[in-house]
């Protein structure tokens, strides 16, 4: 269950909060250029963008503390969910797959990052880099934004701007593909006959050689879902690094994965050589963080969606079993359906309840009164816990509450005898446990042949796990669920209550 | 209209429905509660806002999830005629990565009348794909992936998983994934990074509760009034089929039936079983074809050689009735049978008739079987009865 702790009241979200209530202020017609899906709009550009908000946060901390307190009294109005525009626009504004236009709280990696192929574009020098976290930090988000970034400043400080090559591992077919897609791009005259080897070849000869390589502009590699590169002999992914430290090579490569250590379980021989790409780590975001990044979506809106605490209850959560930032965007997309459907629900009530007026005019009209005071406008603190509670939940129990009888039997059977520490039975032993059960309490019991349908049942559903055997009595039934679910579960009926103790 | 041939008629019109499980889950789905009003929401608002959407349907077979599908499919093709095209895939045959990629190529220009090449590679048939979600998408037309036997899909790589829902992540596709399977933790055997790009809607399909299950029985048996049966008849069988429906004892067959497998399919059959037992002379249905039907569907091929065990029986009483190798036949039958076993596995020395042995199937079975034996001599059940 969901614990609705509130926040101390502590100084530090008011300020950030503040701050941008009073960016919405400033320039509100900006944002709204900033929001409109890429489709229909032509004119938005990230850079003039990103320059404009870069200096309205430049700009706050100068302010007294004073004039931002008043700013905090002229708040957004709240929004009306009956309005299909509004829906939609707050919608998109959540979606996953819309990117923002800076990439909040992932300042300090980017800047790393950025550095570090600035001076590999600078020096005219190769270089490898291992970006690594757990799904949903804004790696790819960040490396996206950074082949932008990297080009235009190149273009400012009149180095040649380098290709850029992103490659996402799970479309190779062969793991060696991959040589086979950065020749591709480097060499678009040449023709290679298609054989991973001489690709890889044509490249390690093509980076040894001065005179041929110093034609070529340096390109920028991101290979994407590193760890699908990881054969049993690593080779490729050896390869691949190895690349980087041939005296002429002229790759930038950005490799990004999950696993941490990736780099120093893989690739132990570079750091012989001294070359061990740079790491990079982008932790899970915590609460603070998801806060300011669901905010920042929010605040081009010209209206409150969602209650404060709805936000942090959100935040909270999902902090605290992962952190990350799309199952945040998910359950608050989650709890607007919610208010959807409440109100739904409530129009339809209120209409049924006209009707009921008309026809008793004696009455006096306090129904609508009432309604008008439960005036459903902004996502509250129970839609968003109901939200929280459904992307959290296991369907476990509520599938065990409501499997028929016999098999609940099955199950609580199977519970027993795996009580006393056995790992495992036969089906056999099984079907005498679950006969023994049903002599003990006068239930008539089901055939030998209903109960071989309901073990596969409950295989099929995930509940029992049964192996292989010519012999239907002799396969192997292992439990799938936690004994406690199962007592949790059936805890309502006596009869299994007292079979389970 | 003869009373016999209306009967008739009404017969084959509920045999009919029985088979149709658009029909059948139609009554499940009118409360908004229900999962055919949530899953025909979640598409639509997909379709008209144009987001993308992970769900899975989850629930035991035969429960009715790709039944409510289909029909949300078919509301919605009827709603938005040009804005939807559907890919199927099904677990047990595209679980190849190569292999559902080129189905997915083959649908998608089966869909749009363009010529589908079979030595397409795995990158042409993945690039074809994105490229396509992204014309879809420009032209407003939402994709709707089905994948049936969704736990089968989660072996391997998962790489066509991950490539669907990766592809949804980008503004430019306009997509639809519906998984479909029967394990309840199909969800966790997805890799951490397919998780995150799910978005962990699921839909449970449970048994019926017992009012849900009243209605289903009214809504399917009762017939129509304005069909070519005669008025009278049909107003006559609904009357007396709401009767039988309110009845304990017909509620008590019912819930005992539905104690094993509570799924609407595991209903249905029995369902069909009682309506075929009909009685054409009167022309409606009545309480003993229904309780005909539960031992018919119950019964085992076992039971069908209870002579056997009766002439064992008789040998033990009255053992010099009974030649001795017709006693022997009859026993090597039983244990072929399976009906009974050996206990001890020791040797074969030791002659057929000292050898204990021990019952494999449960008294209450042979209750059942020899209670449904017509030809049962008396003798036989007073001695059943006496052991029970």
């Amino acid at each position: 269950m969901p614990t609705i702790a509130r926040s101390n009241g502590d100084s530090t979200p008011q300020k950030r909060r503040l701050r941008s209530d009073a960016e919405a202020k400033d320039s509100p017609i900006s944002t709204t250029v900033k929001w409109k899906s890429p489709r229909g709009c032509s004119s938005a550009s990230p850079n003039s963008l990103s320059n404009g908000t870069e200096r309205d946060f430049s700009d706050n901390p100068e302010r007294s503390p004073v004039k931002k307190n008043f700013g905090k009294f002229i708040s957004k109005p709240k929004w009306n969910p009956g309005d299909t525009e509004q829906m939609r626009e707050v919608k998109e504004a959540l979606h996953v797959s819309t990117a923002p236009s800076t990439v909040v709280c992932r300042e300090d990696e980017q800047k790393r990052v950025l550095e570090f192929c600035k001076v590999c574009v600078e020096q005219e020098k190769a270089g490898s880099l291992y970006v690594c976290g757990c799904p949903g930090t804004g790696k790819s988000l960040s490396m996206e934004k950074l082949k932008q970034l990297l080009v235009d400043w190149a273009k400012e400080a009149g180095h040649r701007q380098p290709d850029v090559l992103p490659i996402n591992c799970t479309s190779l077919a062969k793991t060696s593909d991959i040589f086979v897609k950065i020749l591709g791009d480097a060499q678009q005259r040449r023709k290679v006959n298609g054989s991973a080897t001489s690709a890889l070849q044509h490249l390690q000869n093509l980076y040894s050689q001065n005179p041929r390589s110093s034609r070529i502009k340096m390109m920028l590699i991101i290979v994407d879902e590193l760890d699908y590169l990881i054969t049993k002999d690593r080779a490729v992914l050896h390869d691949l690094f190895m690349l980087t430290t041939f005296p002429f090579s002229r790759c930038i490569l950005i490799g990004i994965a999950n696993a941490i250590d990736l780099a120093d379980r893989f690739l132990p021989r570079l750091q012989s050589l001294n070359c061990k790409p740079m790491v990079v780590t982008f932790r899970a975001y915590d609460k603070d963080q998801i806060l300011k990044i669901l905010r920042e979506r929010l605040s081009a809106l010209p209206y409150i969606v969602f209650q404060p605490q709805a936000l942090e209850l959100c935040a909270r959560k999902v902090a605290a079993a992962s952190g990350d930032m799309r199952r945040a965007l998910c359950v608050c997309r989650s709890a607007i359906e919610i208010l959807e459907a409440e109100l739904k629900e409530s129009s339809s009530n209120f209409n049924s309840l006209t009707v009921e007026k008309a026809c008793f005019e004696q009455q006096t009209a306090t129904a609508p009164d009432i309604l008008k005071k439960q005036d459903i406008d902004v996502v509250r603190l129970d839609h968003m816990a109901i939200a929280l509670s459904k992307t959290y939940r296991t369907p476990i129990v509520d599938t065990i509450q409501s499997l028929p009888q016999h098999q609940q039997i099955l199950l609580c059977s199977a519970v027993k005898h795996f009580r006393g520490g056995k790992k495992d039975t036969t089906v056999g032993e099984l079907k005498k446990s679950y006969m023994d059960i049903c002599k003990s309490s006068l239930i008539p019991p089901v055939g030998s042949l209903e109960l071989s349908t309901i073990c596969r049942v409950l295989n099929d559903q995930g509940l029992l796990k049964l192996g292989q055997s010519r012999d239907d009595k002799s396969k192997r039934v292992t439990l799938r669920v936690d004994e406690a679910d199962v007592t949790f579960a059936l805890q309502g009926i006596r009869f299994f209550r007292n079979c389970l103790q | 209209m003869g009373r016999e041939k209306a009967a008739k008629e009404a017969l084959n019109l509920l045999r009919g429905r029985l088979c149709d499980p658009t029909f059948v889950f139609k009554p499940l789905s009118d409360s908004p509660e229900s999962n055919y009003s949530k899953l025909k929401f979640i598409i639509s608002s997909s379709v008209t806002e144009a987001c993308n959407n992970s769900i899975l349907l989850l629930g035991p077979r035969g429960s009715g999830k790709i039944a409510v599908l289909e029909l949300v499919l078919k509301d919605l093709f009827l709603e938005y005629p040009d804005m939807i095209s559907v890919i199927r895939l099904s677990g047990l045959l595209h679980s190849d990565d190569n292999c559902a990629f080129k189905e997915i190529a083959r649908q998608l220009c089966v869909e749009h009348d363009l010529l589908f090449s079979k030595m397409a590679s795995f990158d042409d048939n993945s690039q074809f794909m994105i490229a396509m979600l992204r014309e879809c998408g420009l032209a407003h037309k939402t994709v709707i992936f089905v994948l049936d036997e969704f736990d089968l899909f989660a072996q391997g790589k998962q790489r066509l998983l991950y490539s669907l829902l990766d592809a949804m992540q980008s503004i430019t596709s306009q997509a639809v994934v519906i998984g479909v399977s029967c394990r309840l933790d199909a969800d966790q055997l997805l890799e951490k990074r397919v998780r995150s790009r799910f978005s962990h809607r699921k839909l449970m399909f449970l048994p019926p509760s017992k009012e849900d299950l009243q209605r289903l029985l009214g809504h399917i048996l009762s017939l129509p009034l304005d069909s070519t049966l005669p008025r009278d008849y049909a107003v006559e069988f609904n009357a007396k089929l709401q009767n039988m429906l309110a009845d304990e004892k017909f509620k008590q067959t019912i819930y005992t039936y539905m104690d094993s497998d509570a799924t609407v399919n595991h209903l249905l059959r029995f369902l069909f079983r009682a309506v075929s037992y009909m009685d054409l002379g009167s022309g409606f249905l009545a309480l003993e074809n229904f309780k005909t039907a539960l031992p018919n569907i119950q019964r085992q091929p076992k039971l069908e050689c209870i002579t056997e065990y009766k002439s064992i029986h008789d040998t033990f009483q009255t053992s010099d009735y009974y030649a001795r190798n017709v006693c022997l036949r009859a026993f090597e039958h039983l244990q072929q049978r399976e009906l009974i076993s050996f206990t001890d596995n020791r040797g074969h020395n030791q002659s057929v008739e000292f050898r204990p042995v021990k019952l494999l199937i449960s008294s209450y079975e042979l209750q059942k079987g020899l209670k449904s034996y017509r030809s049962c001599p008396v003798i036989l059940l007073k001695l059943m009865d006496r052991e029970a």
